[in-house]
């Protein structure tokens, strides 16, 4: 594949990769930055089959095939990098919040990487295991207590 | 009645898993069809349906400036100029790469 088309493949992914990263680190520069990271990352690790791999770039299928599987590989290292980051950021990050957002900034970075991978991005749970490489059951709990926390805080705002 | 009973309290378990996406296949076909058989049981799905609506709007949807849009696009560019190497093919091929890697480097 070329790399000018690579480009043309990827580039429509940028604005769902930030949301994503903004998701795990409310921090406009820094969700950039880990967009480009787990860009890079994704690059550094299957660039040799991506090099290789041809596209038909006029099958609207095979387009939305390799575009769906790139995001999901790329949204797997914006995912890994995020995590750690957002928990070596935490103090900075309690500046940067949005108001109307600190419960779900509140959650654990690996809850808020599932719940916006199920909820925003909305992908099913077996794409998201196949994402986090995490086991189904972690997923699903993760599912859930997210759920529930958010709830939790909503039910308490309301009856305060 | 106990049996009806049980089968109700079963698939209203299974309507945040429905809608999580999180059923089986079959489990998915077999909660359709109890659907089907059940109308009232519509309203408690739209009342789950609802309450992951809720939860949705909870969840910050971080947008791009086109400024940033397109530094971070810029950015994507160069790391796969950087990054991916392409195999050429022919001569012609390989003028066009290094020109490329010429205009991004």
């Amino acid at each position: 594949m070329k790399r000018k088309d690579l480009f043309h493949l990827v580039a429509p992914l940028s604005e769902r990769l930030y949301r994503f990263a903004f998701g795990l680190i409310p921090d406009d520069l820094q969700a950039e930055q880990l967009v480009i990271d787990g860009f890079n990352a994704y690059l550094l690790k299957e660039g040799k089959i991506l090099s290789k791999k041809e596209i038909d770039l006029n099958s609207k299928k095979e387009v939305q095939l390799f575009r769906r599987a790139a995001f999901k590989g790329i949204l797997r290292h914006v995912g890994d990098i995020g995590v750690r980051r957002s928990l070596q950021l935490t103090e900075q990050m309690r500046l940067t919040v949005p108001k109307d957002f600190v419960p779900y900034y509140s959650l654990e970075p690996k809850v808020r990487m599932v719940m916006g991978l199920r909820y925003d991005a909305q992908f099913t749970v077996d794409e998201i295991e196949e994402i986090t490489l995490m086991p189904r059951y972690e997923v699903i709990e993760k599912i859930h207590n997210g759920r529930f926390l958010l709830l939790n805080d909503l039910n308490k705002a309301v009856n305060a | 009645m106990i049996e009806k009973n049980v089968s109700y309290n079963s698939f209203q378990k299974k309507i945040v898993p429905y809608l999580d996406g999180s059923l089986s296949k079959e489990e998915t076909a077999e909660f359709e069809a109890f659907v089907l058989t059940h109308p009232e049981f519509e309203a408690k799905i739209k009342e789950k349906r609802d309450e992951l609506e809720t939860i949705r709007a909870m969840i910050p949807a971080g947008l791009l400036t086109k400024e940033s849009q397109e530094s971070m696009e810029s950015e994507m560019r160069t790391s796969i100029y950087n990054l991916i190497k392409e195999e050429p093919r022919g001569f012609m091929d390989t003028v066009r790469i290094k020109w490329e890697d010429f205009l991004n480097n």
